[in-house]
C-alpha cells in the first residue's frame, strides 16, 4: 500500500535519512521506534510531503507520490498528526473537527452550503469526538482546553479527514498513564482496514498495538520485525536499555 | 479570530444602523443625504476589506485601487464609449474582480508585512498608471459620469433622496452577500487558513486557491463601492486609487472591529460622523480619529462593535454561571 524506496535526506552535509526502505501492507499497524534524533519525525515529514527527499521514492498504491504537495498527498488519503500540537487555536473543538471533516470530504469551496450545518459532516465530527473522547467538550475553545484534550484533538483532526493511511507522531507524548490507556482503546477500536504508522516511545504500547516494528537509529533502519522478534533483539535492547552511547 | 456568526447582537446593531441611515436620509436635507451616501460607500468598501483582512488574515492595502478600477472602468465605458450605465457598471465590477483575482494569485503565497507591501505596490502601480494616462484624464480625472436610469420604474436617480435610498439598498445587499460568503464552506475554509494555514494543507486543502479567491470576491464587492462612488459625484480622479484611501478603510475596519462584519458598518458610521461632526469645528479631525483608534487598540483591538459584543457575551456567561446552569458546570 505504502512503499518507501531508498529514501535519503540531507540538511547541508548532514544526512538525517540514510537509505530508508519500508513497505506497508493494507491495514498494517507499524510502530517506528528509536531514540531522539533517530530521524523518525524527518521520515514522517518526508512521507507527508513537508520535506522533499534528496533522493529516493515514495509510492502509494504503486504510484509515485514523491512529487506531490502536502495537500495533494492528504487528498490521496495520507493523514498525519503532529508531535507538537498543531491545531486551530482560536476555534472551538467542534469547529476544528468540522474543518478537518470538510477537508476530508472535499467540501471546502462551495459558496452556498454552511459546513457547520452539514449533517453528514456533523455525524463525522460526533463519531471522531467519541473515538478521541472529546464528546463532552466540543464547544470549548481549543486555547482553553487542557493539554491532554488538545493531544486527543491532534489525533482527532487526522482521523476526521477519514484517511486510508494514518501517520501519528508520538500521539501520547507528554500525557499520563491514564491517557495512554485511553489511546490503546482508541487504536483497538479503529477500523482494521486503516493502515497506521505510529512513532512511539512507550515500549509497552508499541509491542501491544503493532503488527510490525521498525527500529531507527542515526537515520537508518537498523531492525524490522514482529513485536516478539523485536523484544529479543539485542540492538533494540542496547538502544533502550543501558547503552548510553547509542542515545548520545 | 472567531468564525462568523450572525448573532442577535449583530442583527440588532445592523438594523439600528440601517434604520438610523434611513431616517436621516428621509428626514434630513440634501447634506444629510450626501452623508448617507458617503457612509454607504465607505461601509461597502469596509465590508469587502473585512472579508480578506478580518476573516482571511490578509491585510490588503490596495482596496482603494480596486474601488478605483471599477470606477474608472465604469467612467471610461460610459463617458468615452457612451455605453448604457447598467452594463457598464457590471463590467466595471468585473474589472475590479479580475484585478483583485490576478493580484491575489501573485500575492497569495506571501504573508504578514510582505502581503501588505505587495498589495500596496500593486495599488500604487494602478494609481500611477491612471495618474499618468492622458486618455484617462490624468490628474484632472473624468467628469460627466451618468447615474443609473430608473425612469422606467418611476425613480429619478438624480434626486438625492432616491440615490441615498439606493445606496442603503446596496449596503444591505453587500452585507447579506458577505454574510452568506462567510457562512459558506468557502468562508469557513478561509477562517481555517487564517487560523493555521499549515494544518489546513496537511488536511488536504491547497491554500493558494482559496486565498486568491478570497481577494477576488472581496474585490468584486469593493467594485460595487467604486460604482456607487463614481455615480455619487459623477466625477472620478486618481485620488480614488491612492493608497491613503486604502489606509483609511483599514482604519475604519479596525475602529469598528476587525473580523466582525457588522463592525465595518459601525466603523463607517463612526468615521464619517467624526469627520463631519468634529470637522465642523476643526480641520484636525483626524487627531480625534487617531485617539479613538489608539484607545480601541489598547482596549484589546476588538473595535467598537467587537468590544461591545465581547462585553455582552461576558455578561451573558456570568449570569449563566450565576444561575447555576448545571449543564455547563461539569465541563
Amino acid at each position: 500500500m505504502l512503499e518507501i524506496r531508498n529514501l535519503r535526506k540531507s540538511f547541508g552535509g548532514i544526512e538525517v535519512t540514510k537509505n530508508v526502505s519500508l513497505s506497508l501492507a493494507p491495514g498494517e499497524r507499524r510502530v517506528v521506534l528509536g531514540p531522539n534524533g533517530a530521524g523518525k519525525t524527518t521520515l514522517f515529514n518526508l512521507l507527508a510531503g513537508e520535506l522533499k527527499p534528496t533522493s529516493g521514492e515514495i509510492l502509494l498504491d504503486g504510484r509515485p507520490i514523491t512529487h506531490l504537495s502536502v495537500s495533494q498527498r492528504a487528498r490521496a488519503g495520507l493523514s498525519r498528526s503532529y508531535q507538537k500540537n498543531n491545531l486551530f487555536e482560536d476555534l472551538t473543538i467542534r469547529q476544528n473537527l468540522q474543518l478537518a471533516a470538510a477537508a476530508g470530504k472535499g467540501r471546502t469551496t462551495s459558496l452556498l452550503r454552511d459546513p457547520l450545518r452539514d449533517r453528514e459532516l456533523a455525524a463525522i465530527v460526533e463519531e471522531v469526538a467519541e473515538q478521541v473522547s472529546l464528546s463532552d467538550m466540543l464547544d470549548i475553545d481549543v486555547r482553553h482546553a487542557s493539554y491532554g484534550n488538545r493531544r486527543q484533538l491532534e489525533v482527532g483532526l487526522a482521523l476526521a479527514t477519514r484517511p486510508r493511511i494514518l501517520l501519528m507522531d508520538e500521539p501520547t507524548s507528554g500525557v499520563g498513564p491514564g491517557m495512554i490507556k485511553g489511546f490503546h482503546h482508541l487504536l483497538a477500536n479503529l477500523p482494521r482496514d486503516l493502515t497506521i504508522v505510529i512513532i512511539e516511545h512507550d515500549l509497552d504500547l508499541a509491542f501491544d498495538v503493532s503488527d510490525r516494528i521498525t527500529v531507527m537509529n542515526y537515520g537508518e533502519v537498523i531492525f524490522e520485525g514482529t513485536p516478539e522478534e523485536t523484544r529479543g533483539n539485542h540492538l533494540v535492547r542496547d538502544i533502550y536499555l543501558g547503552n548510553w552511547q547509542a542515545d548520545a | 479570530m472567531v468564525m462568523f456568526q450572525q448573532t442577535r447582537t449583530h442583527t440588532a446593531v445592523c438594523l439600528a444602523i440601517l434604520a438610523a441611515l434611513l431616517l436621516y436620509a428621509v428626514m434630513g436635507g440634501y447634506f444629510a443625504r450626501e452623508i448617507v451616501v458617503e457612509i454607504a460607500i465607505l461601509a461597502i468598501l469596509a465590508i469587502s476589506l473585512d472579508i480578506v483582512a478580518g476573516y482571511g488574515g490578509m491585510v490588503s492595502l490596495f482596496h482603494g485601487a480596486i474601488m478605483g478600477a471599477a470606477a474608472y472602468g465604469y467612467g471610461v465605458l460610459t463617458v468615452k464609449f457612451e455605453m448604457h450605465p447598467l452594463p457598464a457598471a457590471f463590467l466595471g465590477v468585473a474589472l475590479a474582480a479580475i484585478f483583485g483575482t490576478l493580484v491575489g494569485a501573485i500575492v497569495a503565497n506571501t504573508a504578514g508585512i510582505f502581503y501588505i507591501m505587495a498589495t500596496l505596490a500593486f495599488g500604487q502601480m494602478a494609481y500611477t498608471m491612471v495618474f499618468q494616462s492622458r486618455w484617462l484624464g490624468g490628474d484632472d480625472g473624468l467628469a460627466g459620469l451618468p447615474r443609473f436610469d430608473f425612469e422606467a420604474i418611476g425613480i429619478d436617480m438624480n434626486d438625492p433622496l432616491a440615490f441615498a435610498l439606493f445606496a442603503i439598498v446596496l449596503v444591505i445587499l453587500v452585507y447579506l452577500a458577505a454574510a452568506g460568503l462567510l457562512r459558506s464552506a468557502f468562508g469557513r475554509t478561509l477562517c481555517g487558513i487564517h487560523s493555521n494555514e499549515a494544518r489546513m494543507r496537511a488536511l488536504g486543502v491547497s491554500t493558494w486557491i482559496p486565498k486568491m479567491r478570497a481577494l477576488g470576491t472581496s474585490s468584486l464587492l469593493a467594485g460595487i463601492a467604486g460604482i456607487l462612488a463614481a455615480q455619487h459625484t459623477q466625477y472620478i480622479s486618481p485620488e480614488l486609487l491612492h493608497w491613503t484611501v486604502s489606509g483609511e478603510v483599514l482604519i475604519v475596519v479596525i475602529l469598528g472591529g476587525l473580523g466582525t462584519l457588522t463592525g465595518a458598518l459601525v466603523g463607517a458610521v463612526a468615521f464619517v460622523a467624526l469627520k463631519h461632526g468634529v470637522g465642523g469645528y476643526t480641520d484636525h479631525w483626524h487627531i480625534v480619529v487617531g485617539i479613538m483608534l489608539i484607545a480601541v487598540v489598547l482596549a484589546g483591538g476588538r473595535g467598537l462593535f467587537g468590544q461591545c459584543h465581547h462585553l455582552l457575551r461576558q455578561r451573558a456567561n456570568r449570569s449563566a454561571n450565576a444561575t447555576g446552569d448545571g449543564s455547563k458546570s461539569h465541563a
